[in-house]
């Protein structure tokens, strides 16, 4: 908060800063839709890791309920919407994203982040099985087709031929049953385009997200999880990359000025693992800045740069993502983050919603720890319930992994 | 022959000792493989020559499995890992668990790490298994297990002898459908029986458990019609063989007269078809199968499948049994619930797990649910 205030008198935002570009590009996202929607454009609800070169080549209109769920409980209506799936028959077990995208199917109408109702769903579980469940859901109760590209968890460290090939008859399969729907036609030329695209895109997303690495980072590292929203929707647009790429010389020029977004000094520099608790992000970020704890390593920088050079190593790619691989993989993606941004603690939020995430969390981040030889500490919370996170139990085990990081310090 | 009365005591015996079952076939030198749920091709390892046994955990104390798992993955996998660490399973070669729901996987994932000395085989089951690609995926899944299993314990794999194991599975499957479907005019069969017929098949060789299976459905065919004036019920769920629960059912004067519980039925609906080559068929039999919260159904004929089977048995009522923490079941319940209730078939939600203690909340539950029923 007193950071904010302390930015004043406010400038007005340079619109060619990468701030006001990405800002823009997730407004003309919402704002799209709705004129496709007016247009009679039928609208899909995507998943975050569904490959979205599918629906870009196609030119349709998606938007990605995650998305939505994570800005209308950062701007505080989780608990309303949560409340709402639950007095439905829905356990307050469930993800809590799932409860407020199944909510809203419902309420209709959510001030904090609105976007039209879906007239297909684009599923697939390469981040997780509830997905399936979610998507099946609403698709039943709004009597409208579900596309669905089941990428099984890998539990082998190499994504293997038969999966390729398995995932590969559903992305043909995909793009036939989109045409049907949507009367659109599919081309291999605009599709090598989005290829092409999508991985400036990712090349610029990695790119700037790789600035963490410098001491001190020029940029408070929850500043990414802001900037990964437009990663998710746009990754397929020239918009996008410029975005990202105008973020990373940003960067570079902070680093040269020794300037940083993080405001103030940066003492400690941790790992931050898992999804933002976004009801809290404020209280979750000021502890962390009061302390001169920035957050320079975050597995958000792997999970969307999707590079790959053709057809199947899109496919793989998009086998590889962060909540389908392995134990082992997991841990070593992540010790290559730790040691590639010098983190020397590693934070875990034990994500109540989350089970796939956190069902093997405390084996990985233990393992994590001993190979970087960094502290670990976790916290209970939930990325999009507020009745799930405790500020005294974050507040006490942040202030823990500090002193244990400033004894570190001392002895060596 | 025995009578109903002492393979009942037989069914109860093997379905409550499951270590003695299993330390019985190491004795005589058979190799033991524990299957987690909810679905592991079984007839794989059986023609293997090894002994597939069901790991669906107990109702222990759960201590060790939480250095891995938080407290809100269901009491299933905590306690199987419980389990594993604590050393119940030695002596077993491996474990095979599918990838079907989230926690599954973190169970195969911390599996290696908590109980190195069993190694585990991870089944990647398709979602999408009905097209040919996903047949064809399963069936490649199905050969890493092979693989994983001549690896770790030299046994062989034939296309014969699984021909023969689908077989026996089939026979097994007819024979469960069948004795479910006659209890269902044996109100004297408590549901704690039912309970130990249906268990006691993941602690047996197929065919001994079809031969004792089948000899009770030839007592009770050859038994007069009875008296019926129990209120018929059909139960869903993952897992119901908490025997505190069942009794509550039978003081209830409540009779199973069909059910949805993973454990259960949903084992034995499908067949393996005979006319391909065994491995495919066996693909397919996956492919063909529907109606459970862990397999992709976007029309979710789950609900109505159901509703069907209950009048069917001409149930008055459903009770659904939830394992506590289980999204698959937890995400379909809203829709049977509207299902259930479009049907004017009365239900009811029990939540369990297997570290309950107290009754005292299910019982309140299914006392008042017979009341509307008997209304
Ligand atoms: S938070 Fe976890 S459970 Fe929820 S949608 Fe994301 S990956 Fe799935
Ligand atoms: S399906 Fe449900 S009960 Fe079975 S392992 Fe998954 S969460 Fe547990």
């Amino acid at each position: 908060m007193s950071e904010e205030v302390k930015a004043a008198p406010k400038k007005e935002v340079d619109p060619n800063s990468a701030k006001a570009r990405l800002g823009k590009i997730i407004e003309d996202h919402y704002n799209n839709l709705w004129v496709a929607k007016e247009k009679g454009e039928k609208i899909g609800w995507c998943a975050s890791n569904f490959p979205q070169e599918i629906w870009q080549t196609l030119g349709l209109t998606v938007c990605y309920p995650e998305n939505q769920a994570a800005a209308i409980a950062a701007r505080g209506a989780g608990a309303k919407c949560c409340e709402t799936a639950e007095a439905n028959g829905y356990s307050n077990d469930i993800c809590a994203y799932a409860r407020i995208s199944l909510a809203y199917t419902e309420l209709k109408d959510v001030p904090e982040q609105n976007m039209p109702q879906p007239d297909y769903m684009l599923c697939c579980n390469n981040i997780c099985n509830q997905m399936i469940k979610w998507y099946e859901n609403i698709a039943k109760k709004l009597n409208i087709p579900m596309i669905m590209i089941d990428i099984p968890f890998n539990p082998d460290y190499k994504v293997s031929k038969e999966q390729i090939s398995y995932v590969k008859g559903q992305f043909l399969d995909a793009i036939k049953q989109l045409e049907e729907i949507t009367g659109k036609k599919w081309s291999d030329e605009r599709f090598k385009e989005v290829m092409e695209i999508s991985n400036r895109t990712s090349r610029a997303w990695l790119k700037a997200t790789s600035y963490c690495k410098y001491e001190p980072s020029p940029l408070n590292g929850f500043d990414l999880l802001n900037h990964m929203a437009v990663a998710v929707c746009a990754r397929g647009t020239v918009e996008a990359a410029e975005a990202f790429e105008k973020l990373a010389e940003e960067y570079e020029e902070s680093v040269k000025e020794g300037k940083s977004t993080f405001r103030a000094e940066e003492k400690y520099r941790i790992m931050f693992e898992g999804i933002a608790c976004w009801p809290h992000l404020r209280f979750t970020a000021t502890e962390l800045k009061s302390r001169g704890m920035n957050m320079v390593a975050t597995i958000y920088a792997d999970a969307f740069g999707f590079i790959y050079d053709d057809f199947d190593g899109l496919i793989e790619a998009y086998c590889s993502v962060p909540n389908s691989i392995n134990l082992e993989k997991s841990r070593d993606k992540r010790v290559q983050i730790v040691k590639n941004n010098g983190a020397k603690g590693l934070l875990v939020h034990t994500n109540r919603s989350c089970k796939l995430w956190s069902g093997f969390m405390y084996e990985m981040s233990r393992q994590i720890g001993e190979v970087c030889d960094i502290p670990v500490t976790s916290f209970d919370g939930d990325q999009a319930d507020p009745r799930n996170f405790s500020e005294a139990q974050y507040a006490t085990r942040v202030q823990g992994l500090m002193e244990v990081m400033e004894a570190r310090k001392g002895g060596k | 022959m025995a009578t109903v009365q002492q393979l009942l005591e037989k069914f109860h015996e093997v379905a409550s000792s499951p270590q003695k079952q299993k330390e019985y076939y190491l004795k005589e030198g058979k190799k033991v493989v524990a299957c987690v749920p909810i679905y592991t091709p079984e007839e794989i390892i059986h023609s293997m020559g090894m002994i597939p046994m069901g790991t669906w955990g107990a109702d222990v104390e759960v201590k060790e499995a939480k250095r891995y798992f938080p407290a809100f993955i269901c009491s299933i996998m905590q306690s199987v890992l419980e389990l594993g660490i604590n050393g119940k399973y030695k002596g077993v070669s491996a474990i095979v668990i599918p990838y079907l729901c989230d926690s599954l996987m973190g169970l195969g994932e911390n599996w290696k790490m908590a109980v190195p000395d069993i190694p585990f085989i991870p089944m990647q089951y398709p979602q999408n298994r009905k097209p040919e690609y996903g047949i064809e995926f399963t069936k490649q899944a199905y050969l890493r297990v092979i693989r994983d299993l001549e690896n770790i314990t030299g046994a062989k794999f034939s296309e014969d002898n699984l021909k023969k194991s689908c077989d026996i599975y089939n026979a097994h499957n007819k024979a469960m459908r069948e004795i479910s479907s006659i209890l269902a005019n044996h109100p004297e069969i408590s549901a704690v029986n039912r309970k130990d017929i249906f268990k006691s098949a993941y602690f047996m060789e197929k065919e001994e458990h079809t031969r004792l299976v089948n000899e009770l459905i030839a007592l009770l065919k050859a038994q007069p019609k009875q008296d019926n004036n129990k209120i018929k019920i059909v139960t869903s769920g993952i897992l119901a063989d908490s025997e505190n629960l069942l009794k509550i059912i039978d003081d209830n004067n409540m009779q199973i007269v069909a059910d949805d519980v993973a454990h259960e039925s949903r084992q034995y609906r499908v067949d393996v078809p005979v006319d391909g080559a065994p491995l495919d068929n066996l693909a397919k039999k996956f492919s063909a199968m529907d109606h459970c919260s862990v397999l992709y159904d976007v029309d979710k004929k789950r609900a109505d499948y159901i509703v069907n089977l209950a009048k069917q048995y001409n149930a008055k009522g459903v009770i659904v049994i939830l394992t506590k923490f289980c999204d698959p079941e937890e995400y379909d319940y809203p829709i049977l619930k509207g299902a259930f209730d479009k049907a004017n078939l009365p239900s009811t939600l029990i939540e369990v797990d297997r570290q309950m203690v107290n009754y005292e909340q299910a019982k309140t539950n299914i006392q008042t649910f017979r009341e509307v029923l008997e209304y």
